[in-house]
């Protein structure tokens, strides 16, 4: 069967499942076994078992349930009401105001962790409830949340800059440190488009006194802050002074939030397995997509889809820049099926002779693909801050990709801007090699 | 037929570029009857998966790095073995003697034995010069395996296990001080970003194997056999020659970026090679007959 | 049998969550052991292997409590009699589904028992070994979809429906 036709067929069958109601890890599966009958396979048990064997115990996603019981753990304690007291006072008089917690705090925790999933889960449990008890826009609150957990994958450390940097032979040490220039960028993006909104939508934001805080207040409110800074603070710290490398990092994070919930007094035993049995629900929910998503990968990698779409992509003879656009569209419709990183594992032996031929920077290449693979992250169907969300709301995945709309928006515009400014990614590690 | 053929490591890899050349040349020599699609960098298969989808049909063929099937039987730790064979020549030498143990351990798993390619000589890399084993002791060396990691004792620092993509980051921070690996590892990543010296110890050459499904390969006829018999002696060919190159360039590249290159001392050859003497005794207990043959061979 | 099935989904919930218990300990286990030079051998293998453990202990819990994703937007807005048939044949689809899941994870571990395969990591241990769960998990996951296509039809809405309607933040 044609490539083509195939897809048509396997993309129609995913949303038709969907549609009725089928669990999306089950789809998945169901997609993949789907292709691989057409296909005419007879090893469809076998491969199975070798594909979620070996997606589910990937030494990388240690850290994925570690973080998730720590934003269980932590949304227990008063520590997280502390982080908006704490900051209330700082971010007042910005048009959107606590708003940008979630995209500051993102942004401080992606520094810690390397998935986009693992942030909006741990963030989003500390915030997600304090912004709608405070009566912010629901809508924003969680595309807020959508947009900047996808920071997790850009701000070092990252999973998806490794299994890059592994593919194209890139030095991971540099992709790590050309991402934090675009990171603090898409920051910016995102409390831009936040206060414009804002100003926009002003009965939207809560109502706060216009009475000047003085600075003695805003210093008093820093201390409510000192807890969780702590610890983020002593698990980047661990990682810096080389006791414990990234992956780990997730166990000490747990670890210390279990600490500090124990010190506070906010940890029973009800709470404990409380928190235990949330991280349970989320990471076994996220845990079974993965293996869908990964069986589905193997079925397209015998079916040879994404490769017959980007060899004919090759054959196009296109600019640089034209490449370019037509591989952002690829991988925009490829992560509404797949999970960002199998599009690059997928793509990534064509793509790159492509990329290189055309004169493109690998390393500039890879920061590109980790927006777009943000990007996919906030998808639907598949995509997984979507997932993340609306397990945490029980919001519809459609309602909050619709809420995440203007940040998918956001990261296309920091594509375009590292395009016309490569500098922004290739700055900090010039740097480097000049020691 | 497609058959479909995944390999363990990405494109710019001398294994992979040979999976290639070997696919297009039995795509030729059959006239299109038998057509491999070379899945490279692990993207169909994980890579310790590779043997098992291979013995049980999931696959056609594969490609593996031969320690990976160490636990299975120990005649799959020859190539990992220090100081035992240190030059292209000897470890060729290795491979004639181990070659009919592997092929035997192979067919017991239901595997054909195609062809091998040679990786690059594992080399000492440091943050700091090493003139004898005394200048490494009490540092933290990488270990990844039960040997990496007898050796490290043995060479009196503590073992450390990190994870490849974690390499850069553990140097960086101090998590390890000392690893070994080819110089290819170390071109590729750029290890010059986090450490400074390269000493050319040679202690192993370890190899990658491809093998096919027994039960596919028998099913062929007689001269689609030979076809693919003929590309593989071919594709093993240019693996022995290639590596010689990769080994000199990657060394180069990694002198041209400021890692200072040198020949181990006499002094720390000496040290190393007691060394690798209590290891081989070790292997040849673990299996003394099989691995008895394959040294008795090597030694004529 | 109602206070059964509780136990059986609970059981679920909580082998899942000794398992995540069980990587931070590894994991903390390792930090220590590198900070006084030991090394826990395989404890990434090891930490692996309770996350695959993890991830398919906790299935049927899961579904049971809601957790599982999908897309409801359509299907809310059924009327009673549609929305059960509608349930019906995603559980009977899911029921393939999971039963296919189930007999060739089992598969795997007999398979994984028979060639007598073992882990490729720093300790050789046989492999089916650390492949159970996943057998046992995909089984009760199984088991949890039979569970909720009999409520179905009995005339009564699956458990996790409840779950799912709550459509507000929890804690709100
Ligand atoms: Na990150
Ligand atoms: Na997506």
């Amino acid at each position: 069967m044609e490539p083509m036709t195939l897809s048509i067929i396997l993309a129609i069958s995913m949303l038709l499942m969907l549609a009725v109601g089928v669990w999306v890890s089950l789809a998945l599966v169901g997609v993949a076994v789907l292709g691989l009958m057409l296909s005419g396979n007879e090893q469809i048990g076998l491969l199975f078992g070798t594909s979620s064997w070996g997606a589910s115990t990937a030494w990388s996603l240690t850290a994925l349930p570690m973080f998730i019981w720590m934003g269980e753990v932590l949304f227990r304690t008063r520590l997280s009401s502390d982080l908006f007291t704490g900051l209330a006072p700082w971010l007042g008089g910005l048009p959107g105001k606590l708003l940008h917690v979630n995209v500051l705090s993102c942004g401080i925790f992606a520094a810690v962790s390397g998935s986009s999933a693992a942030t909006a889960a741990t963030i989003g449990r500390m915030t997600l409830p304090e912004l709608k008890a405070q009566g912010y826009s629901d809508r924003m609150a969680v595309g807020t949340l959508a947009g900047s957990g996808t920071l997790g994958l850009l701000i070092p450390p990252s999973i998806i800059l490794i299994v890059y940097g592994v593919a194209a032979e890139v030095s991971i040490g540099r992709l790590f440190i050309a991402g934090a220039l675009p990171g603090l960028m898409l920051v910016i993006l995102f409390m831009g488009y936040t206060m414009v909104w804002a100003l926009l939508h002003k009965d939207e934001v809560p109502w706060q006194s216009k009475a000047q805080v003085s600075l003695a207040a805003k210093l008093g409110a820093l201390r409510k802050l000192l807890p969780i800074m702590g610890l983020i603070g002593f698990v980047l710290g661990s990682i810096y002074a080389g006791f414990t490398t990234p992956t780990e990092a997730a166990a000490l994070g747990v670890f210390g939030a279990l600490v500090l919930a124990g010190v506070t007094g906010s940890l029973t035993m009800d709470s404990f397995k409380e928190s235990l049995l949330g991280a349970v629900k989320s990471s076994c929910m996220i845990g079974l997509i993965l293996v869908g998503a990964h069986f589905l990968t193997l079925a397209m990698g015998f079916l040879g889809i994404p490769r017959a779409l980007t060899e004919w992509i090759g054959t196009l003879d296109l600019s640089p820049f034209e490449l370019l656009i037509y591989l952002t569209v690829l991988f925009v419709m490829l992560g509404c099926f797949l999970d960002g990183i199998s599009v690059v594992v997928l793509t990534v032996a064509v793509v790159l002779p492509m990329v290189q031929q055309a004169g493109i920077d690998l390393l500039w290449f890879g920061i590109y693909i980790v927006l777009v693979v943000e990007m996919s992250q906030i998808t639907p169907p598949v995509g997984f801050n979507l997932f993340v969300i609306q397990a945490l709301t029980g919001k519809n995945i459609l309602y909050v990709a619709r809420a995440a709309l203007p940040f998918f928006l956001m990261i296309l515009v920091a594509i375009v801007l590292i395009y016309w400014f490569p500098e922004i990614v290739t700055y900090l590690p010039t740097t480097m090699t000049q020691r | 037929d497609t058959w479909h053929m995944p390999t363990p490591y990405g494109d710019a890899n001398l294994p992979t570029k040979i999976a290639y050349q070997f696919a297009d040349e039995i795509r030729d020599k059959t006239g299109g009857q038998i057509d491999i699609t070379v899945h490279s960098g692990a993207s169909l298969i994980k890579h310790p998966e590779i043997p098992r989808a291979v013995r049980t049909g999931q696959v056609q063929l594969g490609e593996v790095f031969i320690g990976v099937m160490g636990n299975t039987h120990p005649v799959f730790k020859h190539d990992n073995i220090p100081f035992l064979a240190t030059s292209f020549e000897e470890s060729q030498k290795l491979w004639e003697a181990a070659k009919p143990e592997i092929e035997k351990q192979l067919d017991k798993e239901g595997m054909k034995l195609l062809y091998t390619v040679p990786w690059p000589a594992q080399s000492l890399y440091t943050k700091f010069p090493v003139n004898t084993l005394a200048d490494l002791e009490g540092t933290k060396m990488r270990a990844y395996s039960p040997s990496t990691s007898r050796l490290a004792d043995l060479m009196n620092t503590s073992p450390t296990t990190v994870q490849v993509p974690e390499i850069p980051q553990a140097f960086s921070t101090g998590i390890i001080d000392a690893m070994i690996t080819s110089p290819s590892t170390g071109a590729n990543g750029q290890a010059w970003d986090y450490l400074t010296h390269y000493t050319d110890i040679s202690a192993w050459i370890p190899k990658n194997i491809v093998v096919a499904n027994k039960r596919a390969f028998r099913r062929l006829d007689k001269d689609t056999q030979e076809a693919i018999l003929t590309a593989a002696a071919n594709a093993e060919q240019k693996g022995w020659e290639g590596v010689r190159e990769t080994a000199r360039q990657d060394t180069e590249t990694l002198a041209a970026n400021g890692i200072v290159v040198s020949e181990p001392s006499d002094e720390l050859m000496a040290e190393l090679e007691k060394i690798g003497a209590i290891m081989v005794k070790e292997w040849e207990a673990e299996a003394p007959e099989e691995i008895g043959k394959i040294l008795e061979q090597y030694r004529q | 049998m109602s206070a059964v099935r509780e136990k059986f989904y609970l059981t679920s919930g909580y082998l899942s969550g000794a398992c995540i218990i069980a990587i931070m300990l590894l994991i903390l286990g390792q930090i220590v052991g590198r900070f006084f030079g030991f090394i826990i051998p395989s404890a990434e293998d090891f930490a692996g292997y309770s996350l695959a453990a993890s991830i398919f202990f906790g299935l049927a819990y899961t579904l049971h409590e809601g957790g599982h994703i999908r897309v409801t937007l359509a299907i809310q807005r059924l009327p009673p009699r549609w929305r059960r048939l509608q349930e019906f044949i995603v559980l009977v689809f899911g029921l393939a589904l999971t039963g296919f899941m189930a007999w060739y994870s089992w598969f795997m571990v007999w398979e994984s028992y028979v060639f007598e395969e073992v882990t490729h990591g720093y300790i050789a241990m046989p492999l089916w070994a650390p492949q159970v769960p996943l057998g046992l998990g995909t089984t009760a996951l199984m088991l949890a979809v039979l569970d909720a296509l009999v409520s179905v039809i009995k005339g009564d809405l699956p458990d996790y429906i409840g779950a799912e309607d709550e459509i507000n933040l929890e804690e709100a």
